[in-house]
C-alpha cells in the first residue's frame, strides 16, 4: 500500500501546478525573517512578545470569546511605519452581562492587587470561568447565576458554538494547556 | 564639476558588492562618464582582481593618506577604458590605517574631477563600513534573496538612515534565481522589497558567466550576451536617471522548454 500511495503522490505532484509545490520553504523563510527583523528593529524579545500576547488575550477575552490558539500577533511594515497586527478568530461576542461580570472580576483583582499571590489566584479563577463553555455543567451554572431569564437562549448559542468548534471539546483538560503557557509567560 | 559619490555596501560578505562595484563602474565609464572606483576593503582587496588590474598597482589608498604619493599617482587606469580608474586598497594593512575623515577628504577631492566616485565597502558594520560611508551621499545596498543577507541589509539600511550625509539609498537584489522563485523555494523580488521597504535599483540574475568573467578579470558588462551584464548595464542607466524596466527573468515558455524543465526538476529530486 505504501508503495502505491508513493507512486500516486509522485504522479499527482507532477500534474499539480508548480506554485502549490514546495510552498513551505519560501513562506517559512519569509515569516521567520519578518519576525526576526521586527525583533531587530524594535528590540522586542520573544519573551516580551509572548507576555504582550498573553496580556492581550486576558484583556480581549473579557469582551469576546476567541480561539486563543489561532490568535496571531504580527508586526507589519507599511512604508516607513511598523504596524502591530492582531488577528483574532472570534467565536462569538460576549453579551453585556458577561462583560460586566468579567469587569467586576477585574475590579476585584485590582482591589486585591496588593498581595501578588491573591491576584494570581483571582486571575486563574477568571480564566477558568472564561473557558467554562468547555464543560457544559460548569458554564451552565455560571450563566444561571448571571441571569436566569436568558439561560434558554444561551443554551442554543452554546450548541452552535460547539458545532463550530471542530476540536473535541468534551475533553475537559485540553483547553487548559494553552492557558498555562500564556500564564507562565505573563508571570515571567 | 561635482560628481556623485555612491557607496556600495551590504553588511554580509559574499553577496556581490565588489562584483557590483566593478560592473556598475565599467558600465558608467562605457557610457562616457569619468568614474573612479575606491576599494576600501583594507587587508582584503579584490576589486583589482575583478578588473584585471592586480599587476598594475603601485600605490594604494594608504600610501595616499600617509603621503608617500599624490592621489593622482595612485589612480590606476583601466586596461580598456581610460574613463575608469581604480584606487586600490592596501593589502598589508587593516581597517584602522584609515579614518573616516581621511576617506571623506579623498572622496571630496576625487569628485571634483570625476562624474562618479564608487566606494566599494567592506563587509561588516564596523570601522571599515563607517569609513566607506563617510564621503558618500548615496548608497546602493546589495543583497541576495537569502535570510541572512536580507537581515544584514536591514541592519545596514537602519545605519544608513541614521546618517545625515546619505541622501538616498537603493536596493540591488543579486543572484536571483527565477526557477527557484517560481517553485516557491526562494523569496521573490516583491517579498524582499516588501520586507526591506527600500526602492529597488536592480535585479541581477544568478549567472555562471560571473565566475568566468572574474577568472578573466573582465567585468561581465563587457559581455553583450550575458543576462547579468545586461542587468548591470540597466542599473547604470537607472543611476543616470533613466527609467528602464526590470528584466523579465522568467524562463522560456515554449513547450520543449517546459519538458526540459520538468526533467531537470525530476533529476534534481533523484
Amino acid at each position: 500500500m505504501g508503495i502505491l500511495t508513493d507512486i500516486y503522490n509522485t504522479v499527482a505532484k507532477f500534474f499539480r501546478p508548480q506554485e502549490e509545490q514546495n510552498d513551505a520553504s519560501k513562506s517559512v523563510a519569509t515569516n521567520r525573517l519578518k519576525l526576526v527583523l521586527m525583533q531587530d528593529r524594535t528590540n522586542l524579545t520573544p519573551k516580551i512578545l509572548e507576555q504582550m500576547r498573553g496580556e492581550l488575550i486576558d484583556l480581549l477575552s473579557r469582551y469576546v470569546e476567541m480561539d486563543k490558539e489561532l490568535l496571531e500577533l504580527n508586526f507589519e511594515q507599511e512604508g516607513d511605519q511598523v504596524a502591530l497586527m492582531l488577528s483574532i478568530p472570534v467565536i462569538r461576542a460576549k453579551d453585556e452581562e458577561e462583560i460586566e461580570a468579567a469587569c467586576a472580576k477585574l475590579n476585584e483583582e485590582n482591589a486585591e492587587e496588593s498581595s501578588e499571590t491573591v491576584c494570581e489566584e483571582a486571575e486563574g479563577a477568571e480564566n477558568t470561568e472564561e473557558d467554562a463553555d468547555v464543560t457544559e455543567e460548569v458554564s451552565e451554572t455560571e450563566e444561571m447565576s448571571v441571569s436566569e431569564e436568558e439561560t434558554a437562549e444561551k443554551k442554543t448559542k452554546k450548541k452552535s458554538r460547539k458545532v463550530s468548534n471542530p476540536e473535541g471539546m468534551n475533553e475537559t483538560e485540553r483547553p487548559e494547556e494553552p492557558q498555562d503557557v500564556v500564564f507562565d509567560n505573563s508571570e515571567a | 564639476m561635482t560628481g556623485r559619490v555612491i557607496v556600495i555596501t551590504s553588511g554580509k560578505g559574499g553577496v556581490g558588492k565588489t562584483t557590483t562595484s566593478a560592473n556598475i563602474g565599467t558600465a558608467l565609464a562605457k557610457d562616457g562618464y569619468k568614474v573612479v572606483l575606491i576599494d576600501t576593503d583594507l587587508g582584503l582587496r579584490n576589486l583589482d582582481l575583478l578588473l584585471g588590474l592586480e599587476n598594475r598597482i603601485v600605490y594604494t589608498i594608504v600610501d595616499v593618506i600617509e603621503e608617500r604619493c599624490k592621489l593622482k599617482q595612485a589612480l590606476v587606469k583601466d586596461k580598456k577604458n581610460p574613463n575608469l580608474s581604480l584606487l586600490a586598497a592596501a593589502q598589508t594593512r587593516d581597517k584602522s590605517a584609515v579614518t573616516a575623515e581621511q576617506l571623506k577628504e579623498i572622496c571630496d577631492t576625487l569628485k571634483e574631477e570625476n562624474d562618479f566616485v564608487l566606494v566599494d565597502c567592506p563587509a561588516g558594520i564596523e570601522q571599515g563600513f563607517q569609513n566607506a560611508v563617510a564621503g558618500a551621499s548615496e548608497a546602493i545596498v546589495v543583497t541576495t534573496p537569502e535570510m541572512s543577507a536580507i537581515r544584514d541589509a536591514d541592519r545596514i539600511i537602519g545605519l544608513l538612515e541614521s546618517k545625515e550625509e546619505i541622501k538616498s539609498y537603493k536596493l540591488l537584489l543579486n543572484r536571483v534565481r527565477p526557477s527557484l522563485i517560481k517553485s516557491n523555494e526562494m523569496m521573490s523580488v516583491d517579498d524582499v522589497v516588501e520586507i526591506l521597504s527600500c526602492p529597488l535599483i536592480g535585479i541581477i540574475p544568478e549567472d555562471t558567466g560571473i565566475i568566468t568573467s572574474t577568472n578573466k578579470g573582465e567585468p561581465i558588462v563587457n559581455d553583450e550576451n550575458a543576462l547579468a551584464g545586461k542587468a548591470y548595464r540597466n542599473v547604470a542607466q537607472r543611476i543616470l536617471g533613466e527609467e528602464v524596466p526590470f528584466l523579465d527573468l522568467d524562463e522560456p515558455k515554449g513547450f520543449m522548454a517546459k519538458i526540459k524543465n520538468a526533467f531537470a526538476k525530476l533529476k534534481a529530486k533523484v
